[in-house]
C-alpha cells in the first residue's frame, strides 16, 4: 500500500508548496552569502598563475642581452600564422648570437595562446607572459611589436600568483590602467 | 461667495493624487536598483557596483541614457496605436491607486480636519481595482500589434490569451474575500480585519491560506512577473511585446511593470494581511495608551505596517523570479483553467458554508 | 452644472469614437475605439449615481469581451477585401433596420417615456448601490436573473457542442 502513501504525500506536499518553499531556501540562501565577485578595476585584480598563457614577452638574459635569435620556430610552429619574424645580422653585442630579430611582431586578435611558440624557442626567449588585459581601442594596437614585448612586465616572474590583489583605477594619457599593488594580497575564497 | 470648506477639500485632493502620482513615478528607480541587487545576491554576484557607491546612481543613469535614446518609430507599424501603446499600458497602473488605502483617517492636528490615507473610499473599491488594472493590457496586446513584428504580436497574443485565463481566477478570489469581509470597499476590508494578525484573511481558516494561494498566483500572471512572463519570454519573443521599443516609451512599459507589481503587492496586503493593521492591537496595551490614542501618531504606525508589508511583497515577488524557471504556455493555460478555477469553485462552497 | 459638463464631454467622445469604430480601416483599430466607447458609457454610469454598473462595465465589456475580440482578430486577420465580401448581404437590410431604430429611439427620448428617476429609491441607498443591486436581483428578480443564466449555460453547452461536432467531421475526413 506504499503506492497510495507515496501518493498522498505528494499531494499534500503539493498543496503545501514544498518544492517551491525549498527553491524559495536556496535563492534566500544565496542572498545572505558572500558573492564571489572580484570588484574588478576598482578595488581588486586577479593575479594569475605562473601556468597562465597572457600576452607574449621576449625575455633578455642577465647581461641584459636579446635570448632571441630569430630562427622563425616560433612563427613556423604557430597554427595561425600570427608571428612574423624577420631576422638580421648584428654583432654589436645586443643578442647572444650575432642574428637578432629585426622585426618580431605577433597579432594578438589572431594568436589563439596555443603556447606552441613557447615551446618552439630554443632560447627559452618567448614566454606567454600573465597580462591578460589586451583590449585595444585601435586595430593597429593589436599588432604587438619587439619593443613592447621587451619591456619589463607589471607582474614580475618570481611572483605565485594565483591571488588577488588591491588594485587602483588610474586614468592617464595613454588610457586607462588597473595598477595591481603586488604586496597587498588574498587568496580567493570559494 | 467661494465656500471655504470646500476649497480646502478640493485642495487636499489634489494634493493626494499629485502626491501619490509623484511616489510610483519615482518608485521603479529604487525598485530597479534594489532587483537588480537582489538578483545579483542571489546568483553570488554583487549587481550595480560602479555608478556611485553600491551602484546607487545606476537608476539614475539608466534613466538619463533612456531619456536621451533615440525613440525608433518601425517603419510598418501602426504609428498612432504603435506611440499611444505604452501610455495606454500606464494610466491605469496609476489610476488603480486612487482606490487603495494605505492607512486610516486622521484628524490634522490644529486645523481639526480629516485627513484620510487613501484618495477615495469606493464602495465598488475591488471592483474598480480589478477592472482598471486589467486595462493595463491593452497596452501590451496594442502595443504587440502596432510593431508590426511577429516577436511582438506573439508577445500581444500570449497576454491577451494569459489575461483572459487568470483574470477570472483573480475575480474568484475576490470574490473570495468579499465574502469573509462583506464589503466590496477596500477600507471596509481593511477595517474588518482590525485587532491582531489572527483577525487577519489569510488565517480565517481553512479557505483564507487557499484565496491567497489562488490570488497570488493569478496575481503573478496578471502583472506578467516570472514564472508567468510569457509575453516577454526572452528565450523565445526576443522581448517579446516591447521588442520593438527604445527609449522613453519602452520605460513607460518598464514604468508600468514595476507599479503593477506595487499594486499587487498593496492589494494582497489590503486584502488578506490586515492593510494598515498592526499584526498585535496596540490599542489594547495600556502603556502605550497616550501614544495611540492620538489619531495622526496611530495613522503614522498604520502607514509604517503598510510599507512593511508592501516591501514584503514586493521582495517576494523578486525572489520568486530568481528562484522559478518560466512556465511553458500550455503548463499555464492548464495550471488556470483546469486548477485554479476548480479551487476557486470549492472555495466559493466553504466560504459560503461557513458565512451563514 | 459640473454634472452636464462632464455628460456631454464623455457622451461627445463617445459618439465621435463609435463612429470611428465603423469607419477605421483595420479591424484592430475599431476594436480601440470601442473600447473607449465603452470606457465612456461606463463613465457615463457615474454621473448616473451608478458605480457599480461602471465597474461592471468597465470589468466584462472592456476588461474580458474585448480583449477576446482583439485575441480573434489577431489570429484571425480578416482582410478587408474578405470583410467588404462578407457585409454584402447584411448591409441592404441593416441600413433600413437601423434608420427606423432610430427614428424610434428619437420619439422615445422626445417623448420622455424613459425617464426613470432613482427607481424610488433614496438618494442614500443609491450611495450603496451594489448591495442594493445585490437584493434586488437576488430577491425581486430572482427567476429573470436564473432565467438569463440559464440561457447563458445553454449557449456556452451550444458553442462547446458544436466545436466538438466539427473535430469529429475532421477526424471522419
Amino acid at each position: 500500500m506504499s503506492g497510495i502513501g507515496d501518493c498522498i504525500i505528494g499531494f499534500v506536499k503539493k498543496a503545501l508548496f514544498a518544492d517551491f518553499i525549498k527553491g524559495l531556501n536556496i535563492t534566500l540562501k544565496y542572498n545572505f552569502s558572500k558573492s564571489i565577485t572580484l570588484r574588478y578595476p576598482d578595488d581588486e585584480k586577479w593575479i594569475p598563475h605562473k601556468r597562465w598563457r597572457g600576452l607574449h614577452t621576449l625575455n633578455k638574459d642577465d647581461k641584459g642581452r636579446e635570448l632571441c635569435v630569430a630562427c622563425e620556430l616560433c612563427a613556423r610552429a604557430c597554427p595561425t600564422n600570427c608571428i612574423t619574424v624577420v631576422p638580421m645580422e648584428d654583432d654589436t653585442g645586443k643578442g647572444i648570437t650575432d642574428r637578432i630579430a629585426k622585426i618580431w611582431t605577433v597579432d594578438i586578435v589572431r594568436c589563439l595562446f596555443c603556447g606552441y611558440c613557447e615551446d618552439a624557442c630554443p632560447t627559452r626567449a618567448l614566454r606567454l607572459g600573465r597580462d591578460y588585459e589586451l583590449s585595444v581601442i585601435d586595430i593597429k594596437g593589436t599588432f604587438k611589436t619587439k619593443k613592447e614585448l621587451l619591456q619589463q612586465k607589471d607582474i614580475p616572474e618570481g611572483v605565485e600568483g594565483g591571488v588577488i590583489a588591491k588594485a587602483r583605477f588610474v586614468r592617464t594619457d595613454d588610457g586607462i590602467k588597473v595598477v595591481a599593488d603586488l604586496g597587498q594580497t588574498k587568496k580567493r575564497k570559494l | 461667495m467661494i465656500d471655504l470648506n470646500l476649497v480646502i477639500e478640493v485642495l487636499i485632493i489634489i494634493f493626494k493624487v499629485v502626491f501619490v502620482t509623484m511616489v510610483l513615478f519615482s518608485l521603479p528607480m529604487p525598485l530597479t536598483w534594489i532587483e537588480r541587487k537582489v538578483a545579483g545576491h542571489m546568483q553570488a554576484r554583487l549587481g550595480p557596483w560602479r555608478v556611485g557607491p553600491h551602484g546607487l546612481l545606476q537608476p539614475l543613469a539608466d534613466t538619463i541614457k533612456l531619456l536621451l535614446k533615440e525613440d525608433i518609430v518601425p517603419e510598418n507599424a501602426d504609428k498612432f496605436l504603435f506611440k499611444l501603446a505604452p501610455i495606454i499600458s500606464m494610466v491605469p497602473a496609476f489610476a488603480v491607486f486612487v482606490a487603495i488605502p494605505v492607512g486610516d483617517s486622521f484628524k490634522i492636528p490644529f486645523i481639526e480636519k480629516t485627513f484620510t490615507l487613501y484618495i477615495s473610499d469606493m464602495n465598488v473599491g475591488i471592483l474598480y481595482v480589478l477592472a482598471i488594472g486589467g486595462l493595463s493590457i491593452y497596452g501590451i496586446i496594442l502595443g504587440g500589434w502596432a510593431s508590426n513584428s511577429k516577436y511582438s504580436l506573439l508577445g500581444g497574443l500570449r497576454s491577451a490569451a494569459q489575461m483572459i485565463s487568470y483574470e477570472v481566477a483573480l475575480s474568484f478570489a475576490a470574490i473570495g474575500v468579499v465574502m469573509m469581509t462583506n464589503s466590496l470597499s477596500l477600507v471596509d476590508m481593511v477595517r474588518a480585519q482590525d485587532g491582531g494578525f489572527w483577525h487577519w484573511n489569510i488565517l480565517y481558516l481553512p479557505v483564507g491560506p487557499v484565496w491567497f494561494a489562488v490570488f497570488f498566483i493569478a496575481a503573478l500572471a496578471e502583472i506578467n512577473r516570472v514564472p508567468f512572463d510569457l509575453p516577454e519570454d526572452e528565450g523565445t519573443l526576443a522581448a517579446g511585446y516591447h521588442t520593438e521599443y527604445s527609449g522613453m516609451r519602452f520605460s513607460f512599459f518598464m514604468l508600468t511593470e514595476y507599479v503593477a507589481m506595487v499594486t499587487a503587492s498593496a492589494l494582497a496586503v489590503v486584502m488578506f494581511f490586515g492593510g494598515w493593521n498592526a499584526p498585535i492591537d496596540f490599542r489594547t496595551i495600556e502603556i502605550l495608551t497616550p501614544i495611540t490614542s492620538v489619531s495622526w501618531i496611530y495613522s503614522c504606525f498604520g502607514l509604517f505596517w503598510f510599507t512593511v508589508k508592501v516591501s514584503f511583497f514586493i521582495y517576494l515577488f523578486m525572489w520568486i523570479r530568481f528562484t522559478l524557471p518560466r512556465y511553458r504556455y500550455d503548463q499555464l493555460m492548464t495550471v488556470g483553467w483546469k486548477i485554479l478555477i476548480p479551487i476557486c469553485l470549492g472555495a466559493i462552497l466553504v466560504t459560503g458554508f461557513m458565512r451563514i | 452644472m459640473m454634472e452636464q459638463v462632464f455628460f456631454y464631454i464623455f457622451s461627445i467622445i463617445a459618439v465621435i469614437s463609435a463612429i470611428s469604430v465603423i469607419s477605421a480601416r483595420s479591424a484592430v483599430r475599431s476594436a480601440f475605439y470601442l473600447i473607449i466607447t465603452l470606457m465612456q458609457v461606463a463613465a457615463i454610469f457615474i454621473l448616473l449615481r451608478s458605480p457599480f454598473l461602471a465597474a461592471v462595465q468597465v470589468f466584462i465589456y472592456v476588461g474580458a469581451v474585448m480583449v477576446l475580440f482583439l485575441f480573434a482578430v489577431m489570429v484571425l486577420d480578416i482582410g478587408r477585401e474578405k470583410l467588404v465580401a462578407y457585409m454584402h448581404h447584411q448591409s441592404v437590410i441593416a441600413v433600413p433596420a437601423v434608420i427606423v431604430f432610430f427614428i424610434m429611439g428619437a420619439y422615445m427620448i422626445i417623448r420622455g417615456g424613459w425617464n426613470v428617476s432613482n427607481a424610488g429609491f433614496p438618494e442614500a441607498a443609491l450611495a450603496k448601490s451594489s448591495e442594493v443591486i445585490g437584493k434586488e436581483m437576488f430577491g425581486r428578480y430572482l427567476f429573470p436573473f436564473e432565467v438569463v443564466s440559464l440561457v447563458l449555460l445553454i449557449a456556452l453547452i451550444g458553442a462547446v457542442a458544436l466545436v466538438l461536432r466539427g473535430r469529429e467531421k475532421d477526424k471522419q475526413c
